[in-house]
């Protein structure tokens, strides 16, 4: 059951993932985003991270998807028309430098699979050893850990946020005297 | 397997529910508003009119499904589905009774939440599937409005649960009342665990929680798009918003997304601020009022008087106020509620550290 479950929703997420990447038409490659973060967070529920699964569709789903689509239908007809006149290949192989890059990336990331030997790395051992229950109650665990052993990383990325939006004003706000 | 079928008759139950709060909610809607207008509304069907949303969703199912020529068809076909399937997904963490809660989850409040902000998606997909300057034009409005007023609503909602310490609905339910495992403290002084009733609600445990309560319930009339914020779908100069081109079924699902949200709203407001299923009768003495109105079925019955007088507010609040323009519903929102909203959070922790 959980088998099937697994490649049912792996199948939706890599489906949807190369719909989004070859359609033409681009609010329907966005909308088909949404099948892709929605099969991740399934996939992640399957994990048993549920927490992590419903972070991601607030986030990912209520936030950044919609931002995106607003961005979408605030620009104009011209530039939206610029970005789809692109040439219905499904990779651009006469341009040269991009295939290039694609290949060495493809190169990179081949390279990290094999050399990080996923099956024995110690902390994979050790979750394959600790059997976490359904039922547990993760979000607590993850509260402490937040606020104790990761409280720096936690502290840096909200100045961070917090220096985004600071920017974020102060490019919208009109100059004084220009109009 | 015999799980399963539990599952997918709570399911069909649930869904049976949805759609007879809807009949209802829209012909008790149009007999309040008629009231409060000094009409008389419905009355040619049925009892007082009563079998007159029956009949309108007769008429509704039968007329043809009308698709704009301009319009995408798949995001057009699709997007009722998904705004109403993604209001009535969040019903499956409520619950309704001490033994009776569909998915008993720990994270039930913040997948309530996460489910919802679905809906966004659903009515920009109806608005740009559509095709049309009006239904974009409310699609955008929508989706501004929800996404600033799920900051105050969120940070209401996280005050109550610095109150109770946990995101299980059952388990903030079970707090507010006699069957409560840790004490409860009327006002964070008096000791009522033995008492409950109105006392042991979560508004009376910490009073801020009523402002709280109030920036929730005013916030939750902004994400069900229901006036005085009902901009997204103004009729005067809107047609009818992101609606606007669809007919027949898919209007029906859209109505029933709306009244759905409605009940939802409510639902997350009784069990998180006004004691969820537990009784309003507290124990007097030798008169044990609370014991003898605690149960499964008295569960029920409280949690929806609770719900749908809740709901009843959003339609005499919805008849009564004139609608908000948008500089003054962003003020309200940026200006007035978030700031209040963080002080409640505020004052949680604090009660939450000296007085509990």
């Amino acid at each position: 059951m959980m088998q099937a479950l697994f490649y049912l929703m792996a199948f939706i997420t890599l489906g949807s993932a190369l719909v989004v990447a070859v359609a033409k038409n681009l609010v329907r490659s966005i909308f088909m985003f949404f099948v892709t973060l929605f099969g991740l967070a399934g996939l992640y529920v399957l994990a048993l991270a549920d927490f992590v699964a419903v972070t991601q569709i607030v986030i990912y789903v209520g936030g950044i998807l919609v931002l995106i689509l607003f961005a979408f239908m605030l620009s104009g007809k011209e530039t939206l028309a610029i970005a789809q006149q692109q040439t219905n290949r499904f990779i651009s192989l006469n341009n040269l430098p991009s295939v290039l890059l694609a290949g060495l990336f493809l190169v990179v990331i081949i390279n990290v699979i094999f050399k990080a030997d996923v099956n024995n790395l110690p902390w994979i051992k050790a979750a394959i050893t600790s059997q976490v229950k359904v039922s547990d109650a993760n979000i607590n665990n993850i509260g402490i850990n937040l606020m104790t052993r990761y409280l720096l990383p936690f502290e840096a990325i909200s100045v961070l946020l917090m220096l985004a939006l600071v920017g974020a004003a102060h490019i919208s706000r009109k100059e004084e005297g220009s109009i | 397997m015999n799980f399963y079928v539990t599952y997918i008759i709570i399911a069909l139950g649930l869904f049976a529910f949805v759609g007879v709060f809807t009949l209802f909610g829209v012909w008790s809607e149009r007999k309040i508003s008629a009231f409060i207008q000094n009409r008389l509304g419905p009355t040619e069907t049925g009892k007082f009119g009563s079998l007159q949303t029956l009949a309108d969703i007769v008429k509704l199912l039968q007329k043809e499904l009308i698709i704009p020529a301009a319009a995408d068809k798949i995001l057009f076909m699709m997007a009722p589905a998904i705004i109403f399937v993604a209001v009535y997904l969040g019903f499956a963490a409520l619950p309704w009774a001490p033994g009776l809660i569909p998915s008993n989850i720990n994270l039930g409040l913040y997948y309530i939440f996460a489910i919802i902000s679905i809906e966004t998606l659903g009515i920009l997909m109806a608005g740009w599937g559509s095709n049309n300057k009006y239904s974009i034009l409310g699609a955008m409005r929508s989706a501004a409005q929800i996404i600033s007023y799920e900051i105050p609503a969120g940070f209401a909602l996280i005050a109550a649960v610095m109150i109770t310490h946990t995101l299980n609905l059952q388990e903030v339910s079970l707090q507010q009342g006699t069957l409560s495992h840790e004490g409860v403290k009327f006002l964070g002084v008096w000791d009522v665990s033995k008492i409950g009733g109105l006392t042991a609600w979560n508004i009376f445990r910490a009073p801020h929680l009523i402002i709280a309560f109030v920036i929730y319930f005013i916030a939750s009339l902004a994400e069900s798009n229901r006036a005085p914020f009902d901009i997204p779908e103004a009729e005067s100069e809107l047609v009818a918003g992101f609606h606007t081109e669809f007919t027949g079924a898919q209007f029906a699902l859209v109505f029933l997304a709306e009244y759905s949200m409605m009940f939802l709203v409510s639902m997350v407001g009784v069990i998180l601020f006004l004691g969820a299923w537990n009784t309003p009768l507290p124990n007097i003495g030798t008169v044990k009022l609370a014991d003898w109105t605690t149960g499964n079925v008295w569960g029920v019955i409280w949690i929806l008087l609770k719900a749908l007088g809740l709901v009843g507010v959003q339609m005499w609040i919805r008849w009564t106020l004139p609608r908000l323009r948008v500089d003054q519903l962003m003020n309200l929102c940026w200006k007035v509620l978030t700031p209040l909203a963080f002080i409640c959070m505020l004052i949680s922790g604090v009660w939450r550290l000296w007085l509990m």
